[in-house]
């Protein structure tokens, strides 16, 4: 006898089309939650950018006030770093590691949770600065002391104080998170999947959780003795005091430089995973570009200090660290070199996956040999400050991070979704992006080597000043309208539904995500395949057409 | 690799887009893009050395790999091929793994000897029986120079030509930078901290030099002067840029006026014209040595001699607008 369902298991408010979301723990529907609020995030921090080119374009602008573009510069940059890069990292993380390794979900799903709301918790905590008795923090993002100090003169009233509670609550979101996918890594794999089987985006997961595990107690330890000093209870930072303000500069660049590789190191695992696909090909060298993501995780521990050259620790610590730095070199060349050689007799397929990828190979090598006059260090106390070493992290961090998200999201939209994003406006994307970010931050090596030193919020220079930054902000406006075309892409596709149905599996790919239906089930599989080797699908689609002959 | 320069497109190739990144390279930097600051004491001179022959290194990488990209962008684009075509499957190769790790060794290591032989003539003067050592005190929003002579003067230093000058880098609040691109590297002035820098400034000139470091609203107008005279006239032009009426105009001009306007007029900070404050020297004193609200106290280094020529300055020439001329 047919029994009506509706009538014995009564609809649950939880699948209620919001509710759903809110009370989820699907590590899906939390990846996609956290991409979602990044690329919010993303665009709150790039409208900063915006106001400060605005008020560069010109020697002597008036546009913004010395105290707001001390405030945006400070939120620009930590936002950039602690509410896109970082986290939308982990969206991905959520969104594939499971996938990607067979598994019905996290190894914690509600810890997974927990930690895609802390992270939303943080973000808002941090911009109640903007509200809060005495301005928004305006120290920048690293909050040297005694500037972020509560002095009359420096920080006072409670910016600086949101600026640090939300700092706690993004490591606690961000520790939570690592604790969970290095468990999920080492314990779920699908049965044949060795280690050195796992797709290579995994090793990147399994490198970035590691390090953020080992550089996160740092900052946390380093803003609470701020939070503390700032509170009158202690003085660790300050000097008149019998403080030391180089203390902070140690604890801070700790965790700050291998925050650096956390922002990179997941879209080396994408990069890896998008340029076989679309050269036909088997990455070249899988063992050596897994293994070189550990020595970058590694090396990216004791090379904290080439930012602080001109702190004057001396010449035995400087030489330590210009070593080091280039040493951290040879891994990051390795994999460049072995991406490259990829393509070669490849069957290139140009989907934008691919442009973005291979925009990220020439940005990216751009990066990493500016960061070699950085790290020598008597060259460094030139460049040191100046923006010479902003167009350097935003070759790495933009040219080299933002264009593997961008790749990334567009390979994987249709795993998500279901639907393909438009190729023609995903190609204007790109080219809009690449012309547009080379115009931005091309010139700004040369404003650097001409003695332009970072956070300054105006210059007195006509000349070649003036027009490598006017340059400079009518490429950040093309970068601007690449990111809006995005969006609308997004929206045709997504919400007025002209993406095409993409089927499990659009691209041929090879890693076990794409077994599954687009998008997957709450259960991710109905049944996971046996895997032999780095790249299941491959086996599965040849051992089908052996059948078929 | 023999694979790619056997043919001869893949030869053009290289050699079209290597010339098309050479070109408007060799262009710019002509015309100061990438060149680095004119170098007017040995140690940027060889700083600017150690830039070129990076410049060289990371160049022909960025070439070869690009054009290497580029190559096989070309050559081995679908050309229609579906996208169940394969392309070789190759896993790697050993061998090549192997060049392609060792080569970047050995590049940094000539790179890392490069600069620990370049070293010792970028570091700055060591301390010896005639070095003249001056003291660079790093404020918001200003530089402070104190000469051995006791002489002071603000955000002008006066040093002379071809002899070596040490700095004794300090902070008297936040932590600062001090760069004068065209002579020295930056160091930073930190709170509780000495730091040392040094140049020999190798002809009579005015240089720019500039905070590296925000420190606050005015990080931007922390600018200095550098004033390289010859050696006969560096003892007058200095007593003459330090005398008690000069240093109460630098010091008003150049410390005060930040916030307060070059009239008193007012700014970030509040009017000061019609302050009576400006007329007594204990007030004036009190605020300039500790600092008020957001004020910092931006004379708590300074001797009694400078809150003196503050006081005739403040006093002849903003108190009720005296006199704007500036003295």
């Amino acid at each position: 006898m047919a029994v009506r369902s509706e009538a014995v298991y009564p609809v649950s408010w939880r699948n209620g089309r919001v509710a759903k979301w809110l009370v989820t723990v699907d590590h899906k529907k939390i990846g996609i939650m956290y991409i979602a609020t990044s690329l919010l995030f993303f665009v709150g921090g790039g409208v900063m950018a915006l106001l400060m080119r605005a008020q560069l374009a010109t020697p002597n602008e008036k546009f913004l006030t010395e105290n707001s573009y001390n405030q945006v510069l400070t939120f620009h940059g930590t936002s950039m770093i602690f509410l896109v890069l970082v986290p939308i990292m982990a969206g991905f993380g959520n969104f594939l590691v499971p996938l990607m390794i067979g598994a019905r979900d996290m190894a914690f799903p509600r810890l997974n949770a927990f930690s895609y709301w802390m992270f939303l918790l943080g973000g808002i905590v941090l911009y109640m600065s903007w509200f809060s008795a005495g301005g928004a923090a305006h120290a920048g993002w690293w909050s040297y002391p005694p500037l972020s100090e509560n002095l009359p003169f420096t920080s006072p009233g409670n910016g600086q104080d949101y600026w640090i509670l939300s700092l706690h609550l993004l490591s606690i979101s961000s520790l939570v998170g690592a604790i969970n996918f290095v468990v999920t890594i080492h314990n779920m794999r699908a049965r044949g999947m060795t280690w050195m089987r796992m797709p290579l985006f995994v090793w990147a997961m399994e490198a970035y959780s590691i390090l953020l595990i080992v550089a996160l107690p740092a900052i946390s330890a380093g803003v609470t003795m701020l939070l503390l000093d700032r509170h009158g209870l202690t003085h660790f930072f300050l000097p008149s005091q019998g403080g030391s303000v180089v203390l902070y500069q140690h604890v801070f660049w700790f965790f700050g430089h291998p925050e650096v590789y956390i922002m990179v190191i997941p879209v080396f695992g994408m990069i890896s995973e998008i340029i076989p696909v679309f050269a036909r090909k088997p990455i070249f060298g899988y063992k050596a570009v897994a293994f070189s993501t550990l020595g970058i995780a590694f090396y990216s521990l004791l090379v904290w200090a080439h930012h602080m050259f001109t702190t004057g620790l001396g010449t035995g610590l400087d030489s330590f660290f210009m070593i080091s730095s280039m040493v951290i070199a040879v891994p990051t060349g390795v994999k460049i070199f072995n991406w490259v050689a990829t393509t070669w007799r490849a069957n290139i397929q140009f989907d934008s996956p691919m442009l973005f990828a291979l925009g990220f190979l020439a940005l990216f090598t751009m990066g990493g040999l500016s960061g070699i006059f950085l790290a020598a260090f008597p060259v460094d106390w030139q460049v040191n400050d100046t923006y010479y070493v902003v167009a350097h992290f935003h070759y790495v961090l933009f040219g080299g991070s933002v264009f593997g998200l961008f790749g990334g999201l567009h390979y994987w939209w249709p795993k998500m979704f279901g639907r393909m994003l438009d190729e023609r406006l995903a190609k204007v994307t790109f080219w809009l992006m690449f012309v547009g970010f080379n115009a931005t931050f091309l010139p700004q090596h040369m404003l650097g080597l001409l003695g332009m030193v970072r956070r300054i919020y105006t210059y007195n220079h006509g000349g070649l000043w003036e027009t490598y930054n006017l340059i400079s902000t009518i490429g950040s406006g093309i970068m601007a309208l690449s990111i809006l075309v995005f969006f609308i892409n997004v929206l045709r596709t997504q919400f007025l539904r002209h993406g095409i149905r993409s089927g499990n599996d659009p691209w041929l790919a090879d890693t076990l995500e794409w077994y599954t239906a687009s998008p997957p089930p709450d259960h991710n599989f109905d049944t996971v395949p046996y895997v032999t080797s780095a790249r299941p699908l491959r086996d599965l689609r040849r051992r089908l057409a052996e059948a078929e002959a | 690799m023999p694979s790619l320069v056997r043919s001869k497109l893949g030869l053009l190739a290289m050699l079209v887009v290597g010339l098309a990144l050479v070109a408007p390279a060799g262009a710019l930097a002509a015309y100061g893009g990438f060149q680095p600051q004119h170098a007017h004491s040995p140690n940027v001179e060889h700083i600017n050395v150690a830039y070129w022959v990076i410049f060289g290194f990371t160049t022909v990488i960025f070439l070869v790999v690009m054009a290497t990209l580029v190559t096989f962008i070309v050559k081995y684009r679908s050309r229609g091929r579906a996208r169940t075509v394969e392309g070789v499957q190759v896993h790697g190769n050993t061998q090549l793994e192997l060049i392609w790790t060792v080569a970047p060794v050995i590049i940094l290591a000539l790179i890392g000897t490069m600069i620990f032989f370049l070293l010792p003539k970028i570091t700055p003067p060591a301390k010896a029986a005639g070095t003249l050592e001056i003291t660079v005190e790093g404020h918001q929003f200003y530089w402070q120079f104190n000469y051995p002579n006791g002489a002071r003067t603000i955000n002008t230093l006066y040093v002379p030509v071809d002899r070596d000058v040490r700095f004794k880098v300090i902070s008297g609040d936040v932590v600062h930078s001090f760069w004068v691109p065209q002579l020295q590297g930056k160091i930073q002035a930190i709170p509780g901290r000495i730091n040392h820098t040094g140049f020999r400034a190798d002809k009579v000139g005015t240089y720019q030099g500039y905070c590296g470091l925000i420190c606050g609203p005015f990080h931007a107008k922390m600018l200095l002067t550098v004033k390289v005279t010859d050696d006969a006239s560096y003892a007058s032009t200095l007593a003459a840029n330090s005398t008690r009426k000069v240093l109460g105009r630098t010091e008003f001009q150049g410390v005060c006026a930040t916030c307060h306007g070059m009239q008193g007029q007012g700014g970030y900070g509040p009017a000061l014209a019609n302050n009576s404050i400006l007329a007594q020297k204990s007030a004036l004193e009190a605020i300039v040595r500790n600092g008020r609200g957001l004020m910092p106290p931006v004379g708590n280094t300074w001797t009694d001699e400078q809150i003196n020529a503050l006081a005739q300055y403040t006093k002849t020439h903003v108190y009720k607008g005296a006199s704007t001329s500036g003295g």
